[in-house]
């Protein structure tokens, strides 16, 4: 009897146990409400939402889960706008908006993979990785055709782009340019001589640098090498792919020197500052410039209303404006799993008709003082350091995404930005050499290319 | 005696069960990944034989990592260990507030890792954190660093962090090893005229080898598998300072998409740990005392 109550008792423990595992694991995308959908009544994808009207009986409605990258405050509450109006205007479907992880995005996303909790729809950043994956499903032709312009994979376009890329530029202290009699440099040369004037003004430091975050680095990393090393090789990574280029190239060499020449001029603690900081250094008058992207306008204006800012792109000593620029590789998908379901592929494109219609896309853009990628694109009022954005793009000499923003031949292999970027640190602060920087990379990069080659096709499926 | 035997069976098969689904299954099946190239999302995985271990030994960047890993160790091992004992002999002999002084000194055990990186975070901010400041408040101006974004400083301070947070955890192994001491043998040696030194030295220490056996082991493999601190803290930074080889397993299996590396690293910690427990197992159990 005792034996039987043992065995029985292991018994239950066991199921119980399995029953919670059971619980925990993702619900397969393909189930969908059974109320939901009529599956020969489907609308296709292709189809206009008003052509694609959820079924007639719609008990539940359909849930789609959705994932974005909530670290910025203005991004998330758009998001949560846009949403909100979205679900209010829709009942039949509850679209909700799961926690992202603002700071480790990608790896967030890679995790949620990994555990079978892949969301419905998303903000697609690895987008040339997942589409290799087959976890991302085309978008249809209606909602290609609301872009301006859009990044295809073999003629297949997966993303949706929220905006035109994030032109990054100087954040400037415009009272205290105007007090000192400062101008705006017209060259590279001209720029390093408006820091040295600001460091030896001696009141506050001429820029703030939120280092700790090692993808804001990115954002002078890229300035510099586009000026340095795009300017006179756009394929430099390609070419690298090839073997006919190196990380010793001297162009290279110069883009790192350039960083180290800048960074003299980066507030004290500037590797241990995060992203989420450097507001407070501007607005609080420690530093008179950033470089960011226009996403900071906003923050500046809820960090300190009457903040008098100003806005300039940085020129390279020629005065060539290379600005970072139109359509990127990034945006919102859908899902190849729940593009399986009719009824997800259809709220999907529901959605993104609603987000890009005139109205909501314009609050959109207002707030995160984006630029449109629609064709029929809405008026955006814009503040005045918006409209010099706006005028700058139009007058670059070059747009394009970030260096790891590109995909083709010359897509980075994952995460080798945030490893030169590292490397790069280590030079700036003298504890590695700009020659062991660079063997560094090149054996880092033959790792990274023995693995991934866009250019042979090695570690690409057939 | 065959019926127990069943019984015996049934009372381990849980455990047994879900030790081999969620720990032999996994290390096994990451021996096969250690060998391939996978990134952790894509269906294709390309076998490259030895090439994730070769990678390991010839990389700078797992050399970094394994030095940061073992000075770590070693500090937190050495530092957090004199520590909860000089706390546990603080318990012992205090008369007054005995478990109010315990509570306190236990408090940062039951912190998270993540929650007391985000503290010491805060605490060493260059620019606005209270130790800066505090230096800044009494005209110590020169002493202030950038705690966490200067190589020479960013190690240390985690392992600050790491000894804040572990010491009450193995102060309460020593108390409960210090008040398991005879105290007819130290009245004996009081008698016979030893001095507290002596008595410390001669009687209490050996008496208490078995806490520092337990002790050591776990500062050991808690300083082998450093994480939670390094990723709030510094993200293995500033450049690669604080990279050890758990945050290095994550960031290259996670971050980089190379599961396959990953995973290689994941093992050849495994056997870093059980070489390195088995020759402090075989040093400290020589030296305990069995009462």
């Amino acid at each position: 009897m005792k034996k039987l109550l043992a065995i029985l008792l292991c018994a239950t423990l066991l199921f119980s146990a399995l029953a919670g595992c059971a619980g925990s694991a993702a619900p397969s995308p393909t189930q969908a409400p059974a109320a939901v959908v009529d599956a020969t009544k489907a609308p296709e994808a292709t189809k206009a939402p008003e052509a694609t009207a959820p079924p007639a009986k719609a008990a539940d409605p359909l849930e789609m889960t959705f994932i974005f990258a909530d670290g910025d405050e203005a991004f998330k509450t758009s998001m949560n706008r846009v949403v909100d109006g979205f679900n209010a205007a829709n009942p039949d479907i509850v679209i909700k908006i799961q926690p992202g992880d603002g700071g480790a995005y990608s790896e967030f996303l890679k995790t949620k993979d990994s555990v079978g909790e892949f969301p419905d729809m998303m903000e697609m950043r690895d987008t040339a990785v997942y589409v290799r994956a087959g976890k991302l499903a085309p978008l249809a032709d209606n909602i290609k055709s609301l872009f301006k312009t859009t990044t295809a994979f073999d003629g297949k376009v997966y993303t949706a782009p929220f905006a035109g890329e994030n032109t990054n530029g100087i954040l400037y202290n415009k009272k205290y340019f105007t007090e000192k009699g400062l101008s705006i440099p017209g060259t590279w040369d001209e720029f390093l001589a408006l820091c040295k004037t600001i460091k030896d003004l001696g009141d506050m430091s001429p820029l703030v640098i939120g280092g700790q975050d090692i993808w804001h680095m990115g954002f002078w990393f890229h300035k510099l090498y586009a000026d340095d090393v795009l300017s006179s090789d756009p394929d430099f990574i390609k070419h690298c792919y090839e073997g006919t280029a190196k990380f010793s190239d001297e162009r290279f060499v110069k883009t790192i020197t350039d960083m180290q020449e800048l960074f003299q001029y980066a507030q004290d603690g500037w590797t241990s500052t995060p992203d989420a900081q450097i507001t407070t250094f501007l607005v609080g008058e420690m530093s008179a410039m950033m470089f960011s992207g226009t996403h900071m306008f906003t923050q500046v204006a809820d960090a300190d209303s009457s903040f008098e800012l100003g806005w300039f792109p940085v020129p390279d000593r020629q005065g060539v404006q290379r600005l970072v620029g139109g359509a990127g590789i990034g945006g919102l998908s859908l899902s190849a799993e729940s593009a399986k379901d009719p009824a997800k592929q259809a709220a999907f494109d529901k959605f993104l008709l609603y987000f890009f219609e005139k109205a909501n896309y314009k609050l959109f853009l207002e707030t995160m003082s984006y630029l449109p990628v629609t064709v029929d694109a809405p008026s955006v009022e814009g503040t005045d350091v918006y409209v010099a954005v706006t005028e700058a793009v139009k007058t670059a000499d070059f747009l394009s995404p970030m260096w790891n923003g590109f995909h083709g031949d010359n897509e980075l292999p994952p995460d080798f930005r945030n490893f030169t970027y590292k490397t790069t640190v280590e030079v700036i602060q003298g504890s590695r050499t700009i020659e062991s920087a660079t063997d560094e990379l090149q054996k880092a990069w033959d790792v990274a290319a023995s693995n991934f080659n866009p250019v042979t096709g090695t570690g690409i499926a057939k | 005696m065959r019926s127990n035997s069943r019984t015996t069976a049934a009372f381990i098969a849980p455990a047994f069960i879900f030790f081999t689904l969620f720990i032999i299954v996994p290390t096994a099946s990451s021996v096969y990944y250690s060998f391939t190239s996978w990134d952790g999302i894509n269906p294709y995985i390309r076998f490259v034989g030895l090439a994730n271990f070769k990678e390991i030994f010839t990389s700078a960047r797992f050399g970094n990592a394994l030095k940061n890993t073992v000075l770590i160790t070693i500090f937190i091992s050495a530092l957090e260990n004199a520590l909860a004992l000089g706390l546990a002999l603080l318990v012992d002999n205090v008369s007054r507030a005995r478990n109010f002084f315990r509570a306190i000194f236990y408090v940062p055990v039951i912190l998270s890792g993540i929650v007391s990186g985000f503290i010491w975070k805060i605490m060493f901010n260059y620019n606005f954190g209270p130790i800066n400041q505090a230096l800044q408040s009494l005209g110590l101006s020169a002493l202030k660093r950038d705690w966490l974004g200067s190589p020479a400083f960013a190690l240390a301070s985690v392992g600050v962090v790491l000894i804040w947070k572990g010491a009450g955890y193995y102060m309460v192994i020593y108390l409960a090893s210090l008040q398991g001491v005879p105290q007819e043998v130290v009245e004996a040696s009081t008698i016979d005229g030893a001095s507290s030194l002596q008595r410390f030295l001669r009687i209490t220490l050996p008496l208490i080898s078995g806490a520092f056996t337990i002790n050591f082991t776990l500062s050991l493999i808690n300083g082998l598998k450093v994480f939670d601190q390094v990723a709030v803290m510094t993200d293995g930074g500033p450049g690669f300072a604080t990279e050890t080889i758990v945050y290095l397993l994550y960031k290259v299996g996670f971050s980089e998409g190379r599961q396959g590396f990953g995973t290689a690293v994941g093992l050849v910690l495994l056997f870093i740990i059980m070489i390195l427990n088995w020759i402090q197992q075989k040093f400290l159990k020589s030296r305990e005392v069995q009462l």
